[in-house]
């Protein structure tokens, strides 16, 4: 059952699921109670634009940016600027998310076509784990420390102002600038995610634990803890379903996940009726 | 504190204008008027939730910086979200460092003690999105207390319980009042609530049209100036 360990692929891409399964499901556990699933979901797509605004730049000026690096920048301009569009219109978020979602992809896809670069949509929408090497999981590594650390240092404001910001505020919580750095952290996220999942599918390694966990939590303690569990049981399980059934990985983990929710949904029906 | 000419708007819509007001130490005062009258415009300028666009409000020089405690009408929360009612407190004491001997244990207590003082500690475990309109007021007001506030504002305390629910609140307002000297501001469209609880009594309508005790506020005359000519005092349950 382990001989993937053997090859050195494989063993990059289990490790790499390790590590992002949980960071992910973690931080899905505050996007979906703040109801910002969406909001990744059009990070994850505009990855689009941000490879293609990377090789734009190569065309023009002949300097060389690294595809992570542009996804990176622009994913935290889009994140900035929609997180700033929420706090100072009136416009309401989906609304936002929506016309940054689908203004982004467009842009991205009239570059791409410019450049002739059509090949470029399939790494970015399906994503490629086996493509992963040492750099990359030092990238993931880096991302789960401030993921973890963050949110175990800020536990208290996010959970607070996802109840109240209004309370949050009167305790003296800067929830202005929290927010902020909490669209800035999922940017980032999906950034380093992205060649795992892809744009297609990363939302579901956000949204699918936490949203199995709370159907069987019986305190937002369990909730986190497991959500943390299912994402590093799906990842862990569809890398290695994958390798066995010689299937594509993102998705074999995207239904580990789906697996996960409907047996914890049977579990809370159970109990309801019980 | 003293509010000094305070106006609060939103766009171009002013919802306060030209507001004036002591508040005095141990005050129990109370905000009443029609919907949209910037009652609660009022409560969230003194918290400092939204900006004054003119005036001030000043804070007794020579006192420490004054411990306010918030009791919202409701939370806009998942009611799915599994939090219970004890990690619910434990957001709302005032932090201490992790490492402090004993943490979790004196947490404990202090969360129990607020629960015990408002007749709830039963729902402890419970969870938030699972209680009843009477508990989650009482939730919502522990977990003010948990601050230890000398000055604790209330936005409609009586207006997701029934009239049961309201007396019991209006009576542990009141003890509380007098066990913590505390200085109570709420906002109440139950004049029966206000004229059992209140010491004072403001009416607004973007400014106050009387403010003074309720027996003298609470007359045909002001409410007529509040709510408009097409007020029924005979509706209300003095």
């Amino acid at each position: 059952m382990f001989d993937f360990w053997s090859y050195d692929f494989m063993r990059y891409a289990f490790l790499s699921a390790l590590i992002l399964g949980p960071t992910c499901a973690l931080l899905g556990v505050f996007v979906t109670l703040r109801g910002m699933s969406f909001f990744s979901d059009a990070l994850a797509h505009s990855a689009v634009t941000g490879v293609a605004l990377g090789f734009l730049v190569h065309e023009q000026w002949h300097w060389q940016v690294d595809p992570f690096v542009s996804v990176l920048a622009f994913s935290f301009l889009l994140a900035s600027g929609m997180a700033w569009l929420f706090h100072k219109t009136t416009l309401k978020p989906d609304t936002v998310i929506a016309f940054a979602f689908t203004g982004s992809v467009a842009f991205g896809v009239v570059v791409i076509s410019k450049l002739g670069k059509y090949r470029l949509l399939d790494g970015c929408l399906f994503g490629s784990i086996y493509a992963n090497g040492p750099a990359d999981l030092w990238h993931q590594g880096a991302l789960a420390v401030v993921v973890v650390g963050l949110l175990a240092w800020q536990s208290r404001a996010y959970t607070l102002s996802t109840l109240s910001p209004d309370l949050a505020h009167v305790q003296g919580l800067r929830t202005g600038w929290l927010n902020y750095v909490f669209a800035l952290l999922i940017a980032a996220t999906v950034t380093v995610c992205l060649k795992m999942l892809g744009a297609l599918l990363l939302s579901a390694l956000i949204v699918i634990p936490p949203a199995a966990a709370k159907l069987v939590a019986q305190s937002f303690r369990q909730m986190v803890i497991c959500s943390i569990l299912i994402g590093l049981f799906a990842a862990g399980t569809g890398v290695i379903a994958s390798y066995h059934w010689d299937v594509p990985t993102g998705p074999c983990i995207v239904l580990t996940d789906v697996a996960c929710l409907l047996l914890c949904y049977t579990l809370h029906a159970l109990r309801k009726t019980a | 504190m003293q509010l000094e000419h305070v106006g609060v708007r939103y766009g171009k819509n002013w919802a306060l204008q030209g507001v004036d007001l002591d508040i005095w130490r141990g005050d129990i005062l109370a905000f009443i008027g029609p919907n949209g009258a910037g009652k609660s415009s009022l409560l969230r300028a003194i918290l400092g939730l939204v900006p004054l666009a003119e005036g001030r409000i000043v804070l007794d020089s020579h006192s420490a910086p004054l411990r306010i405690g918030y009791v919202p009408q409701r939370l806009d929360f998942d009611t799915s979200f599994p939090i219970t009612v004890s990690e619910f407190l434990t957001l709302n004491l005032p932090q201490q460092p992790l490492w402090t001997r004993g943490l979790k244990q004196h947490q404990r207590h202090l969360k129990r003690q607020a629960l015990a003082r408002l007749q709830c500690e039963h729902v402890f475990e419970q969870k938030l999105g699972a209680l009843s309109g009477g508990q989650f007021q009482r939730v919502l007001l522990a977990a003010a207390l948990l601050r230890e506030p000398e000055l604790l504002l209330l936005d409609e305390p009586a207006s997701n319980i029934d009239r049961r629910g309201s007396e019991d609140l209006h009576q542990l307002l009141l003890q509380l009042h007098a066990d913590l000297g505390l200085t109570l501001i709420f906002v109440s469209h139950d004049l029966h609530f206000v004229s059992h609880l209140a010491t004072r009594v403001g009416c607004l309508n973007q400014s106050f049209c009387g403010l003074g005790p309720p027996s003298e506020i609470l007359c045909e005359h002001f409410l007529a100036e509040t709510y408009g000519s097409a007020f029924q005092p005979r509706q209300t349950h003095f």
